[in-house]
Formats: structure tokens, C-alpha cells, sequence
């Protein structure tokens, strides 16, 4: 939750970004990527920079650091931080400022770190640049510092490699390197994005103890309004490289002005799943896995085998017109499991009953009949689709190969495009020309064709932006009713189960740690793992969408 | 399908395809025509290629007519001819003459022809076998150690050695030299069309297609195979070029066309023992062979940088 802090107001703001406005290349699909923005930060405040993709949140983050692409042009504008102009700097000065003045951090924690140099060295690297320090006083400071940010082992982490460590590590590392130097500014670009809900908890912890300690400025770019939630003092709202409304968290959150920025917020799915129908109990069950087992074994030449166990003992349950979710973090098994159920990976124990026949050890010739009875849903829009074919070849591809003639496939195309709400006119368009959202509502029209009877969405919302992925979460609702689907439902985002599922398993280390009803499960968590997963969802106290006005 | 589903949602149909999602890219060959480097390769090949069917029109003579009279005539010297009726007439030699009297400029021209010949035809052989292997290698996992395994074994085998093995055992013969140039470039191009169908074979668009149940020779037809051909296209003018280099280089060895077929490596190497008081010999079919190998390597550049920038590192 905010805090309100008494000394900011008095002090003088550390970054003043005034009238900013940078120019797109000539062809691009809007003038500015950035127009007109004025903010400030001051000092020991936390401002947030929430926009959807392409609103120009990074793209400001990097102006400031003096990391702009060369297609982008300042138009007019000044940045200054503690009274400095960033933009009439040369490379030298902008060289001595970053780290020293300013630090960043970014999303990736894998790429930013150069995997042959060992984390202590790159933390050194900073000190060598900037300071006179020896190489003792440099080795203690760095120890130090990364004691600081709660890593445990500092000398063991001294000497280890990026690859050596988990994502939270590495944010750790990248957070210890862009402090070192007591920078007055801290810029973080979606700093939690890549990382798990408990890890992120921790990171925000981390940056929040460490900010009000030293009374870092620190502009924090997200696109997640549960972060803003937990974070921010201030927050700033871009819409399309405009700054649409910037006031103290607590009253954009409550009683936001701008129609985009209430929309945005209404978007964000309630923790409280809604009261809804339960499934009747004599519907026709769907699907039914039994002690389903999915390990990987890795024999090498000379030594042995190694196995790891992906999934073990999976026993789920979907009827029709039913939702399981099934929940967990990264490298829990849970895309393991849609993977085995659509077959696309093979089983290596137990029983997966489609419609009461065991699909589990079929082998491959048998499997044409029951492909079409289970479709599944990617994450990735952008690269679930051919891009050399158009969407109207891939959307009738399946039916064609079941035997239904290309007219046939190609009318019933045109109805499902009109179910997905998209224009059948774009049939004959290529994946490229849609966006993020449009191409899911492709994928799922391309899963509907085939009439299955299990729909498989493997985090078909998670690459999609709130606003977007508000409209698919209704769409999938929507479809699952009217054609009466069982679907399952794969997501790392609690509040999207909640909204989504009637039934929801969270999994852990491969094994299912808890199923219950949605309302059950969300009102009474019992396993230690689904409470420690519930206390780290971001922004989990604020009632999103309950406007005071 | 009901078709009561198809009245819902239509308020909603969405605008935003029309216009300003739609990202405009200039058609192929107009960006193609602004790469400098396939304008100039095109126009040379174009030129170098030409020569072939014109070369009735540029010369009289014949490439293989030994003339003891006109033997090592410097470039521009008079040759002494006799047509068929037994009268004399003369005429200049462009590039000179060899040691038995045959016109340089001749056996240039109709020498093109063997070396686009084997140019083409060692491209197309490679890559199209190439492809069939590596598909399989790339998409079915048992196949690919075995296949693997043979091809890193035919990289081994010099293709020189190879060369000489194979005219030992059969003669030499373009044909024969195409072949010993074809096997040890197969392994190459198994390679490239390996890489790229194992990262496509992950794609979640290939992973969708399993899932609507297409058979998998439709897949790997359909959606896996036209990924393939634009960095197969540029890998295929490199093998062109080298092709085209090897052949001269076997020919010069005495391994490659037998000696009475005019290729530029046959040229050099009968100009070889008189190459210091005679360099046009080897001079001339020299300029050609560069030229040809230069347009075809910087078609295969601007094409790489054109169509397929995505493996633009790779060689």
C-alpha cells in the first residue's frame, strides 16, 4: 500500500521531465512515441509509470538514462535531474552520470548479466569505472552490498555465474549493481515482469527497505496495477505516449479522472471470484486424469541416467461446462500437464480418460480421432500462428484434414470469426497484420473449429495487456457456455483463475498441492504453499474497481 | 457449428484491422532492386550468362580446331585461316591463341557454357537432396543421429580426393565431376535446413497444427518447409560459386572435364607450362572465372541481406 511520506514535498524533485516529446521514424503508426510528458520525482518517492505495450513507458525510462534507439529523435523537451540537463549532455558526462546518479534495472534478469563474468566482478566493474577505491576496499564494498540485498553467501555469490543463480538472485544482482554507487535516481523497467508472484513479492520488498533507507527517487515503469498498488506514492498513466493522469496512488486508484485510466483499472480481474452456477453434478465428465506421470530421463554415454520428474500423480477431474484452472509457478508442471493431455508430449504413467477412453499410451496413428475432441490455446500470440499462411488457411486447416470440404470449412470459418468478434472479411489477411489480442481471438476461432469437446488455454492470456485480456477472459467465458466446453485452464495470474475457473488445482514441484472449488479455495486456502502464494500476489489488500465517485 | 452463434458479437466486430495495424512492406522485388550488390551482381551474371546462347554470334571458329599454324599468338595478333573451299583469309585473335593454334577468345565464350552447367547444377542437386535430408534429419529425432552421423562423415572426404577416386573408377566426364562436387556439399546444406527445422519444429504454430490432427508430411510441407527456402536460396548462389571455382580447380588438377572440352580451368591448365612468355593463356578465362564468381557471390549476399536477414550471421 502507498505510504504517505511528510518530507518529499519540501525537498527539491531529483528528475523533472518537462514537455518530453520524442518523434517515431517517418512510417511508423504514430508521430510521437512520446508526447508531451511532464513529470517529477522527488526524492524517497516511488512514481509509477503504468501503460499498456507501445504507451512509451520504457521508451521515456531510456531518454533519461541516455539509452534511446537512434530512430528516436527528442523534439523538444527537457530532462533534468538535480538541476543537470540530461539531453545537452555528451556520452562522456552521461557516462559518469549512470551508476553514479542514476541506476537501472531491467526486465530480464537472464540477459543483463554477462554469463561468463561472475556477478562480483560485474558489481566490481561498476566501482573500477566510477572510483578510486582499491582492489580490497572495492571487494569489501561489493561483499557488502550484496549482503544488502539479502543474498545469502555474499562470498559464494561473489564468485558465482549468472546461470548459477535463480531469476530473484540475478534481480538481486542487477539491483546491488545499480545501487552501489548511492545513485540519487533509481529507473526500473518492469523490474518484476519476468519473475514468479513469491519471488516478485520479494524484489519489491527489497527495492521498497532500500529506497526509504536511502532515500532513492525511484521511478518504477509496470504495467501491473497490483505493483502499483503495493509501491507507488505517485502515479503517472500513459495512453499512446500521452500522459493522460498523474496524482497520489491512493486517488488515481480510488477515484480516477480519466476514462482510460478507469477502464485500465476496472480491466484488472478481482481476487474474489464471482458467484457463479455451480456445475451439476450428473454432467458427463470430460476428462479424467488417474495418477498421470510425465518424467523426463536423460541417459548420458558413460554415467547412468538422471530423471526428473515434470509431473507426478495428476488426478484431475473436468465435466462439461466446467473450468479447472490449474495454477503455480514457473517450472510447476503445469504446462507439462496440458501437454500431456493434448498429447503433444507423451505420457510415461497412469491413465488420461477423454470421455472415458484411456488416451494415455495410445500410440500415435490411434491419436488422429482424438485430436480433434481436445484443441489447445498458446501463450505466445505472435508466434502461434503461421505467419505464411493467411488466418482463414489456418483457421480451416483442422476441419479440412477431418474430411469437411474447403467451402464447407471456409463458411463455418466466417461464423466463427463473427463469434470471436472479428470481421469475416479478414479471412484471407496474414497473422502480422493483427494485433496481440486479435491473433488469440484467431486462436481460439482456429480451436472452435474443430467442435472439441476440451479446450486447452495454456497462459493464452498472460502476453496480453489488461485491457485485452479482459476482453479474451469474456470471450472464452462466453464460448465455454454457449458450446458447453470443458476447458482447462493454465495460468500463473491468481486473479485470472479467479475470474475464470469453478475449479482450480495449484501446483508445486510438479504435484498437485491443493484443489478446491474456486470460492473455497480463494476464501480458505489450506496448504502452506497456496497461502504463501495468495500473501504474494501484488496489491492483494486494494479493491480494485470500487470508485469512491 | 449452430448458426444461431454467428448473430453475436457483431456490434463488436472489431475495426482496428482496417488501417493503422496493418504494417506496409514494399513487395519483394522492389526491395530487392534497391540492394546495390544484387543490382550490380544480376547485371554481371546477366551479362556472363548471355554469353552462352550468343556464342554462334560472337565467334566463327571452333572452340576445339587445332591450327599448329596460329599457335601462341599474343592477344590482337593476325591469325591465317582457311575456309572450307581452301582460300585464305585472316583474322585478329582477341585473346590471343594457345600452344596448339586454338583461339583463346573462343574457347572462352564456349567455356562459360560448362561452367554455369556445373554451377546450376551442382545448386540445384545439393540443395534439393539436402533438403529432403535435413527435413527428416531435423523433424524425426531417431533419424537424425544416424543421418547426422553419415553426413559428418561426408564431410570428411576432401573433394578433390574424391574427385580423382571417382574419374579412376569411371572416366572423366562433367558428369563425374558434378557428382564428386555435389556429395561433399550435401552435408553442408543437411546442416543449415537441420538448424532451422529444430527451431521451428518448437514453434506453437507447428504445435497447433499436430493438434488439428494434420498428417506429418503435411506439416513439414506446409509449415515447417517454407520457413527453409529463403536462407536456402542464398546458401544455394554460394554453392553455385564455389561450384563453379572447384570445377576450374579440379579441371586444372587433369581430374575434372576431360581436356578437350573447353572449361576455364581446362584453359588455364593447357596455358600453364607457357604461362611466363605467354600469361593470356591463363589471363583471360582467369578475369572470367573471377567475374562470374564475384556477380554470383554478391547476388547471394544482397539476397541474404534482402529476403533473409535473419540468418544474415550465420556464414
Amino acid at each position: 500500500m502507498a505510504t504517505e511520506t511528510q518530507g518529499p514535498e519540501l525537498s527539491e524533485p531529483i528528475l523533472t521531465v518537462e514537455n518530453l516529446t520524442l518523434a517515431l521514424p517517418k512510417n511508423a503508426d504514430r508521430r510521437f512515441a512520446v508526447n508531451d510528458v511532464t513529470f517529477t520525482v522527488l526524492p524517497g518517492e516511488v512514481v509509477c509509470l503504468v501503460g499498456e505495450s507501445g504507451s512509451g513507458k520504457s521508451v521515456i525510462a531510456f531518454a533519461i538514462m541516455g539509452l534511446l534507439a537512434k530512430a528516436l529523435t527528442v523534439e523538444s523537451g527537457t530532462i533534468n535531474l538535480s538541476g543537470e540537463n540530461l539531453l545537452q549532455c555528451d556520452e562522456k558526462r552521461l557516462r559518469t552520470l549512470r551508476c553514479t546518479r542514476m541506476g537501472m534495472i531491467f526486465q530480464e534478469p537472464m540477459t543483463a548479466l554477462n554469463p561468463v563474468m561472475t556477478c562480483g566482478e560485474q558489481i566490481d566493474e561498476v566501482l573500477l569505472e566510477h572510483t578510486e577505491l582499491g582492489a580490497g576496499e572495492r571487494t569489501k564494498k561489493v561483499l557488502s552490498m550484496i549482503a544488502e540485498v539479502s543474498l545469502p553467501e555474499p562470498e559464494r555469490m561473489y564468485r558465482s555465474y549468472p546461470h548459477q543463480l535463480s531469476g530473484g538472485q540475478r534481480q538481486r544482482i542487477m539491483i546491488a549493481m545499480a545501487l552501489i554507487l548511492e545513485p540519487d535516481l533509481l529507473i526500473a523497467d518492469e523490474p518484476t515482469t519476468a519473475l514468479d508472484v513469491t519471488t516478485q513479492a520479494q524484489i519489491l520488498h527489497l527495492i521498497k527497505e532500500l529506497q526509504s533507507v536511502r532515500n532513492t527517487g525511484v521511478l518504477f515503469i509496470t504495467h501491473d496495477f497490483g505493483v502499483v498498488a503495493e509501491l507507488a506514492d505517485k502515479v503517472a498513466v500513459l495512453k499512446q505516449g500521452e500522459l493522460v493522469e498523474m496524482d497520489k496512488t491512493n486517488r488515481v486508484l480510488s477515484d480516477p479522472q480519466h476514462p482510460y485510466t478507469r477502464m485500465l483499472i476496472t480491466s484488472v480481474p478481482k481476487h474474489e471470484p464471482p458467484v457463479k452456477e455451480p456445475i451439476a453434478s450428473d454432467a458427463p465428465v470430460i476428462l479424467k486424469t488417474e495418477g498421470m506421470n510425465k518424467r523426463y530421463v536423460s541417459r548420458t554415454f558413460t554415467f547412468g541416467k538422471t530423471e526428473v520428474a515434470a509431473a507426478s500423480d495428476i488426478s484431475i477431474e473436468i465435466r462439461k461446462g466446467e473450468t479447472l484452472g490449474i495454477v503455480g509457478e514457473s517450472g510447476s508442471g503445469k504446462s507439462t500437464v496440458a501437454r500431456c493431455i493434448t498429447r503433444l508430449i507423451d505420457v510415461s504413467k497412469g491413465k488420461i480418460l477423454l470421455t472415458g477412453t484411456d488416451i494415455a499410451q495410445a500410440p500415435q496413428r490411434d491419436l488422429h480421432s482424438m485430436r480433434r475432441k481436445v484443441q489447445i490455446i498458446f501463450q505466445d500470440p505472435y508466434r502461434s500462428l503461421n505467419p505464411r499462411r493467411t488466418v482463414g488457411q489456418s483457421i480451416v486447416e483442422g476441419p479440412m484434414n477431418y474430411g469437411k470440404s474447403r467451402q464447407e470449412a471456409l463458411k463455418d470459418a466466417k461464423e466463427l470469426m463473427n463469434l470471436v468478434q472479428l470481421s469475416p472479411d479478414v479471412l484471407d489477411r496474414y497473422p502480422h497484420q493483427f494485433s496481440g489480442g486479435q491473433r488469440q481471438r484467431i486462436c481460439i476461432a482456429r480451436a472452435l473449429a474443430m467442435e472439441p469437446d476440451l479446450l486447452v488455454a495454456d497462459e493464452a492470456v498472460s502476453a496480453l495487456d489488461v485491457s485485452v485480456q479482459k476482453q479474451v477472459l469474456e470471450l472464452l467465458a462466453q464460448v465455454r457456455d454457449r458450446m458447453q466446453l470443458a476447458m482447462l485452464f493454465i495460468t500463473h495470474d491468481l486473479r485470472v483463475a479467479a475470474q475464470v475457473c469453478d475449479t482450480v488445482a495449484v501446483m508445486s514441484e510438479g504435484v498437485v498441492v491443493e484443489l478446491a472449488s474456486a470460492k473455497e479455495l480463494f476464501s480458505n486456502p489450506k496448504h502452506e504453499y497456496t497461502k504463501a502464494l495468495f500473501k504474494a500476489a501484488p496489491g492483494r489488500d486494494f479493491k480494485f474497481a470500487e470508485f469512491t465517485t | 457449428m449452430q448458426t444461431d452463434q454467428s448473430d453475436i458479437g457483431d456490434s463488436l466486430i472489431d475495426q482496428s484491422v482496417e488501417g493503422d495495424n496493418v504494417r506496409k512492406q514494399a513487395p519483394l522485388w522492389s526491395r530487392l532492386l534497391r540492394s546495390p550488390s544484387v543490382i550490380i551482381g544480376g547485371l554481371l551474371l546477366v551479362f556472363i550468362v548471355s554469353l552462352v546462347p550468343s556464342a554462334k554470334l560472337l565467334t566463327s571458329l571452333d572452340p576445339t580446331e587445332i591450327n599448329p599454324r596460329n599457335r601462341n599468338k599474343p592477344p590482337g595478333a593476325e591469325m591465317v585461316m582457311k575456309n572450307d573451299s581452301g582460300e585464305r583469309y585472316t583474322l585478329t585473335s582477341r585473346m590471343g591463341t594457345d600452344k596448339l593454334g586454338r583461339d583463346v577468345f573462343t574457347r572462352v565464350v564456349y567455356g562459360a557454357r560448362v561452367s554455369l552447367i556445373v554451377g546450376l547444377s551442382v545448386a540445384i542437386i545439393s540443395v534439393a537432396v539436402g533438403l529432403f535430408i535435413g527435413l527428416i534429419a531435423g523433424y524425426f529425432r531417431l533419424a537424425d543421429a544416424v543421418i547426422m552421423r553419415v553426413m559428418d562423415g561426408l564431410m570428411a572426404i576432401p573433394a578433390i580426393l574424391l574427385a580423382i577416386a571417382l574419374v579412376s573408377l569411371s572416366g572423366a566426364s562433367l558428369f563425374t565431376v558434378i557428382v564428386a562436387i555435389v556429395i561433399p556439399e550435401i552435408p553442408r546444406v543437411v546442416r543449415l535446413v537441420r538448424s532451422i527445422v529444430l527451431s521451428i519444429r518448437e514453434e506453437p504454430y507447428v504445435e497447433a497444427a499436430i493438434s488439428v490432427g494434420t498428417p506429418t508430411a503435411k506439416i513439414l510441407y506446409r509449415h515447417v518447409l517454407p520457413n527453409t527456402i529463403a536462407p536456402l536460396i542464398v546458401h544455394g548462389t554460394f554453392i553455385c560459386g564455389s561450384a563453379i571455382l572447384l570445377e576450374a580447380i579440379l579441371s586444372f588438377l587433369g581430374v575434372g572435364v576431360p581436356p578437350e572440352i573447353p572449361t576455364w580451368g581446362n584453359i588455364m591448365a593447357q596455358g600453364r607450362d607457357l604461362f611466363q612468355i605467354h600469361p593470356h593463356n591463363i589471363f583471360y578465362p582467369g578475369i572470367f572465372l573471377t567475374l562470374t564468381v564475384l556477380a554470383i557471390n554478391m547476388l547471394g549476399d544482397g539476397l541474404r541481406d534482402t529476403i533473409d536477414p535473419r540468418v544474415s550471421r550465420e556464414f
